[in-house]
């Protein structure tokens, strides 16, 4: 007999068990995020929660998506992050550095942010099958590149024009004349 | 004292053997008829009712289990090909011509002790590997070996194939930073630095093949290249295979690209304070990664597990079957060889005369006829299944280019860390985007078909 849709002698689905399990690790290494006081640790937790929720949505039916959070948010973004810290942090300097001095403003914006959340979840209407929905990849691309066109141009300008600010930022100005180097 | 004690110390050696082993073997054949005849078939059906599960199980097995071969082989052909290009002999002494060299590494690797330096983050530093590891294993899973033979048709393929060999630079980057070693944390910036600088012109040259194909499948990119030779991507995206040649010899950190444990710099980078089998996985996961990339070139570019001719010839093996022997052709092949080994040994022995013993020319019968009989039953499973084919030319194509990188690190030099970094940013960047212009002005231009799948 093949291995049900539900715990065997329960009624709970497996995917419900999945996506307990999927968001327990979200939760739990997004609070490591913020409570560790090793800044390493921290970002490798961040990458932990965002591996949880590339599998979130594996189990919401949108395995491109969960893919493009793996290439985009721990191959690169976490990555660069990461690169970041590690250029900056010396190992002499004390690696547990008391890093929250603005903990009433994040306080506020948290609270800012969960009640905007609580708001949109508890004004939209859910569908209420719940059934998984498997989004196309050719289903997205015509809607980006369709529907959406100039929003997606208008971000792609933006980050465009992030990236020659930040070269600009970086650049070294070059030595006027050689007298100056000496 | 009982009796049963008693009786066991009057008993000889045989006899204590015999009360042992005879109600081993009895419980033995009993469990053997009750496993075969209440619990094999049930759980026959609770398997093949689950089909993709156990096929997904077998999958995971498999491609773990491959990677042992894989990076044995390569760790040898590396020693020896250049060894040859040096003008040395090479690993020698173990084996016929070395062969057993690299299993003998990996005892040696095993057994070493499992050292980590004062100061090391132990978690990050144990985790380091194991991430590198994974992240090379679990892309083996979208590779299509053959028609039938891959772990999973993911629609996403290459994308998953790209996402998940990104997760290779971050063990390294655990490893530098946890080793507590600034050669170590300089090869792990290095290595983070080169790997996501080169994996843009790596997805952009990958994009214009999968603008021909309609799909991201690797098992689709396969199907479209079906065919002959002259179908395959290399001759349509030229510059994509060597911008993506390149860029992957960088992905893998292999020379000219290997700046992330230049040796004459930086020690051995990221891998300086590891030891033992820790050490040894990072190995295991670099020589997988050779392997992995070479596959993944040849099943983008080069037709992956199809024949580069076009077999012109109808064939069928209907006559094999004829007598309906089917299944019988194990057992004759059997006897055949039997057969073989024995007048051929007897041939030796008898031309030879006194230079040969017996048991010497019938073990170089045996030699000669299972050459031959391997050959001849190897020949038939190419011709009858498709599956065998396939992953003949497979391994084949795919060696040829393992071969390549081999070849490389005999040949090349090093690059410098800023010629590395600028010929990312200024040469194969804009190369890639304008591959990947033609191809899509060349597409709606032919007004070639691009079904969306």
């Amino acid at each position: 007999m093949p291995i049900g849709q539900t715990l065997p002698f329960t009624a709970v689905r497996w995917d419900d068990v999945l996506f307990v399990v999927l968001a327990i690790m979200l939760l739990g290494s997004a609070l490591l995020v913020v409570t560790m006081r090793d800044i390493i640790r921290c970002g490798l937790a961040m990458i932990a929660s965002f591996a949880s929720l590339a599998g979130i949505y594996v189990l919401l039916g949108n395995p491109l998506l969960a893919a493009t959070q793996v290439l985009v948010y721990i191959g690169a973004i976490s990555i660069l992050v990461l690169f970041a810290i590690m250029l900056t942090q010396t190992k002499n300097a004390p690696t547990r550095l008391v890093f929250q001095t603005q903990a009433w403003i994040g306080a506020v914006a948290a609270v800012v942010i969960a009640a905007i959340i609580a708001g949109t979840v508890l004004t939209t209407t859910w569908p209420s099958t719940g059934a998984v929905a498997w989004t196309a990849t050719s289903d997205i691309a015509t809607m980006l590149f369709g529907q959406y066109v100039l929003p997606f141009e208008v971000v792609s300008v933006l980050l465009t024009a992030a990236v020659v600010g930040g070269v600009l930022l970086a650049r070294r100005e070059p030595p006027a004349d050689k007298e100056d180097r000496s | 004292m009982t009796l049963a004690a008693r009786t066991w110390g009057r008993m000889s050696l045989t006899a204590r053997l015999t009360a042992i082993l005879l109600p081993l073997a009895v419980l033995l054949a009993v469990g053997t008829v009750v496993g075969i005849v209440f619990i094999l078939p049930p759980t026959m059906d609770f398997l093949g009712a689950n089909m993709p599960l156990v096929r997904f199980v077998v999958a995971v097995v498999g491609i773990l289990v491959l990677t042992i071969p894989t990076a044995f082989v390569l760790i040898y052909m590396e020693l020896k090909v250049i060894a040859r290009m040096n003008l040395r002999v090479g690993p020698n002494r173990i084996g016929p011509w070395g062969a057993a060299m690299s299993l003998f590494h990996g005892f040696k690797v095993l057994s070493k002790e499992d050292f980590a330096p004062t100061g090391a983050d132990l978690t990050v530093f144990t985790l380091a590997p194991v991430v590198t590891f994974l992240a090379s294993v679990m892309t083996l899973l979208v590779i299509p070996f053959a028609p039938g033979i891959f772990g999973q048709d993911l629609n996403i393929g290459v994308l998953y194939f790209f996402a998940m060999g990104g997760l290779a630079v971050l063990g390294l980057l655990m490893a530098g930073w946890a080793s507590f070693n600034k050669y170590s944390l300089l090869g792990g910036l290095r290595s983070a630095a080169q790997i996501v600088s080169y994996e843009i012109p790596l997805t952009i040259s990958v994009v214009g093949v999968v603008l021909l194909a309609g799909t991201m499948s690797m098992n689709g990119i396969v199907l479209s290249q079906s065919g002959s030779a002259l179908d395959w991507f290399a001759f349509k995206q030229p510059l994509a295979v060597l911008i993506f040649f390149i860029a992957a010899t960088a992905e893998a950190n292999r020379t000219p690209f290997d700046m992330t444990e230049a040796d004459s710099e930086i020690v051995a980078g990221f891998a300086t304070e590891y030891s033992g089998m820790r050490f040894g996985f990072f190995f295991f996961a670099e020589y997988v990664n050779v392997f992995i990339i070479s596959a993944l070139l040849v099943t983008l570019f080069f037709g992956g597990w199809t024949a580069p001719i076009n077999w012109p010839w109808p064939y069928n093996l209907n006559w094999l079957d004829a007598a309906g022997i089917g299944i019988l052709w194990i057992p004759i092949a059997l006897v055949a060889l039997v057969v073989a080994t024995d007048i051929l040994g007897a041939a030796i022995w008898l031309i030879g005369g006194r230079e040969w013993s017996a048991p010497s020319a019938f073990g170089l019968g045996l030699l000669i006829a299972g050459a031959g009989v391997t050959a001849a039953v190897g020949l038939a499973c190419f011709i009858a299944f498709d599956w065998v084919q396939g992953i003949f030319w497979f391994f084949a194509k795919t060696y040829v280019f393992v071969f390549t990188f081999v070849w490389m690190r005999g040949t090349l030099p090093r690059v410098r860390v800023d010629q590395l970094m600028g010929f990312a940013w200024k040469w194969l960047l804009p190369a890639s985007l304008l591959n990947l212009f033609v191809t899509a002005a060349a597409i709606i231009i032919l007004n070639q078909p691009v079904i969306p799948r």
